[in-house]
């Protein structure tokens, strides 16, 4: 993963670079042809020149060859030799790599002559004269050093232009990220994203509040109307248990009846308490249960235990509580018994006849374990009415009651299956 | 003994009246605020059930006026919001007890009865039934004279029942009486079963009669 403006920054470079490569050999050819071609014109104005002053003072032979010796040894490359047939060519160039006594580095050195035929005395003559000329691996070093060097500059340059471009033009892109990083659906109810001169930047923001907008709408509208039925159904709910209460109060109840009195009983008990359930999340969601105290988880969980202690005998359960230590958290004690409760009933509940249940802990955190077959999915386990198992008084909301609970105080509630247990912890 | 059920559900209002009336409690009802005002400004209650949510007013003001007049009718706070603020608050501001939405009505009745024992008997409180005494404010219950060893679960059922005298109580009563709230997140409330019958064994050792009926399929009564 790399950042936005690395990824332009990136080619930038790149692209930079490998024309400034190209350019190496480029300028190279060009400055060799530069270098050469004044070279050559530079070795064609001495030879003329010398020509036409040879020719004007009429040396002996003799005197020509002193000239050409004492030339020679002067300006090596130089000579002016006689020839014995009288050949005529056009001037011609060449090349040639030959030590030089004054270079000090590899003694060999590029030079370029120019070669003419003279007529002096009506002897003919061949002139030649010579210049140093910078060899192209020299051209090409130098060449390519000096680019190098700008290529620094200019990806120096390149980054702190980014840096600027990133501070200054992107600002309100990050600002919007970071409004959008710190945005909670359940805690907030609008988001500030800050204006920008940028057309797309507004034009983002613009659409981010639209959607987070109708998002806000449909996550209140939804909460409200868990809040609004759950509300509506408790008199009913009230109404029906204490029916009930009347009823099995008649006189005569035939045992079919008496039957089926009974077995509205489990249903009605779930019904109340799905209800039960549903109002205690909307209340945690809404932040009641604000005020905190000092207290111990260990404390709740002891009284839970003896609590539940029917419920442990009625289904032999073998109950270890390893919870030696004070737990002690900064909470609401309602919301903190709650938590305890659920997640201990849920482990009665789920174990089979005989089982184990282990609680234990490790100074912060909550571990509670008890036997089961095989692992639960673990990615809709907390999710609310996830039916993992096909309980039958479960209210399916136990569990995303604990996560609920856990969220509101930053606690991390897990679950694993290890050695044939279920494994759940709530680190406080 | 008068009751006074301050609640605004009319029906259920009506099923408390019924399941609490008898040749010792005489049971009136006021549906809204202001009624419940007038009641409570004219009479004295020996228990008021008072119902948070009224139509008129919160039900909590009328526990302040209660108080502000100094009177000495007992209060349970029946409340379909059950929000651990107003349980909070009402105990805070004198009510005498807290019952939350939806109840057994024998949880009610057996509620109302310990309120208004509490209320006659302060010092020497003694329950006498037949051959049985029960000395609450030592927890110690005997039979002819003789001490009864109970479980304290044993015990809250034996004044549960006597709470109850002549009703059937479910199973589910029975579970929710012992264990609370949280009685309707197990399926099974087998345990019930065991408690009683120890109970019923216990009882039966020391001679007391057989008032402690199974009815069949619903549950148990304490007949007298």
């Amino acid at each position: 993963m790399s950042r936005l403006l690395n990824r332009p920054l990136k080619a930038f470079a790149l692209y930079a670079l490998i024309i400034l490569v190209i350019s190496i050999p480029v300028y190279v050819l060009v400055i060799d042809y530069i270098w050469t071609s004044e070279l050559d014109e530079n070795n064609w104005l001495t030879l003329q020149h010398t020509k036409q002053r040879l020719q004007s003072k009429q040396f002996t032979q003799a005197e020509i060859e002193n000239i050409n010796h004492i030339w020679g040894e002067l300006q090596p490359g130089v000579s002016i030799i006689k020839v014995d047939r009288k050949i005529s060519f056009k001037d011609s160039i060449y090349e040639a790599i030959r030590p030089n006594e004054f270079d000090e580095d590899d003694g060999e050195d590029r030079f370029r002559g120019l070669k003419t035929f003279v007529e002096l005395n009506g002897e003919p003559y061949i002139l030649t004269i010579e210049t140093n000329v910078e060899e192209s691996d020299e051209t090409f070093a130098a060449v390519a050093g000096i680019t190098l060097l700008f290529f620094i500059i200019l990806f120096i340059g390149f980054i702190l232009l980014n840096r600027r471009i990133a501070t200054k033009t992107w600002q309100p892109f990050y600002a919007t990220l970071r409004s959008l990083q710190s945005f909670e659906l359940s805690k907030d109810s609008s988001v500030h994203l800050p204006s920008s001169d940028i057309q797309e930047f507004q034009e983002l923001n613009q659409s981010l509040l639209h959607l987070i907008k109708s998002n806000v709408n449909d996550y209140q509208q939804q909460k409200s109307f868990t809040e609004n039925a759950s509300h509506e159904l408790q008199t009913p709910i009230a109404l029906l248990k204490s029916k009930m209460d009347l009823l099995i109060q008649q006189k005569d109840i035939s045992p079919e009846i008496s039957e089926l009195l009974n077995s509205i009983e489990a249903p009605l008990s779930r019904l109340s308490r799905i209800n039960k359930n549903l109002l205690l999340l909307v209340k945690v969601e809404n932040y009641q249960y604000s005020d905190q105290e000092q207290l111990d988880v260990k404390e709740h969980l002891d009284s839970t235990i003896s609590l539940f202690e029917d419920y442990l005998n009625e289904k032999q359960l073998q109950l270890s509580n390893q919870v030696k230590e004070a737990i002690v958290v900064n909470a609401n004690s309602f919301l903190v018994e709650t938590l305890i409760q659920n997640l201990l009933s849920n482990s009665i509940r789920h174990t089979s006849k005989g089982g184990q249940i282990a609680i234990s802990s490790n100074g912060k955190s909550l571990i509670v374990m008890n036997t089961g077959k095989e692992s639960l999915d673990q990615s809709r386990l907390f999710e609310r009415f996830s039916n993992t198992t096909k309980g039958k008084v479960s209210s399916g909301l136990g569990l995303a009651i604990i996560r609920e609970i856990a969220n509101k105080y930053g606690w991390q509630v897990g679950y694993s299956f290890e050695n044939g247990f279920h494994i759940f912890t709530v680190e406080f | 003994m008068k009751i006074l059920i301050i609640e605004d559900e009319q029906e259920l209002a009506n099923d408390m009246v019924k399941y609490l009336t008898n040749e010792q409690y005489l049971c009136e009802c006021a549906s809204d605020f202001h009624a419940a005002m007038e009641k409570v400004y004219g009479h004295d209650y020996d228990c008021i059930l008072l119902d948070l949510m009224l139509p008129g007013g919160d039900g909590l003001t009328i526990l302040e006026e209660l108080k502000r007049l100094k009177k000495q009718d007992g209060v349970i706070i029946i409340s379909a919001k059950n929000a651990i603020d107003d349980k909070v608050k009402g105990l805070k501001l004198g009510a005498d007890d807290y019952l939350a939405k939806p109840f057994h009505q024998a949880e009610l009745a057996a509620r109302v009865e310990s309120l208004i024992r509490r209320k006659q008997f302060d010092s020497n409180n003694l329950i006498v039934q037949n051959e049985l005494s029960i000395d609450i404010n030592a927890k110690a219950v005997t039979v002819n004279d003789q001490p009864l060893n109970l479980t304290k679960k044993e015990y809250n059922l034996l004044l549960f029942f006597i709470g109850n005298k002549n009703r059937v109580l479910s199973k589910g009563a029975l579970a929710e009486h012992l264990s609370g709230d949280f009685a309707d997140m197990f399926e099974s409330h087998d345990f019930v079963y065991a408690h009683v019958k120890n109970l019923k064994r216990k009882l039966k050792e020391k001679d007391y009669g057989d008032y402690l009926k199974t009815i069949y399929g619903t549950g148990y009564k304490w007949e007298r």
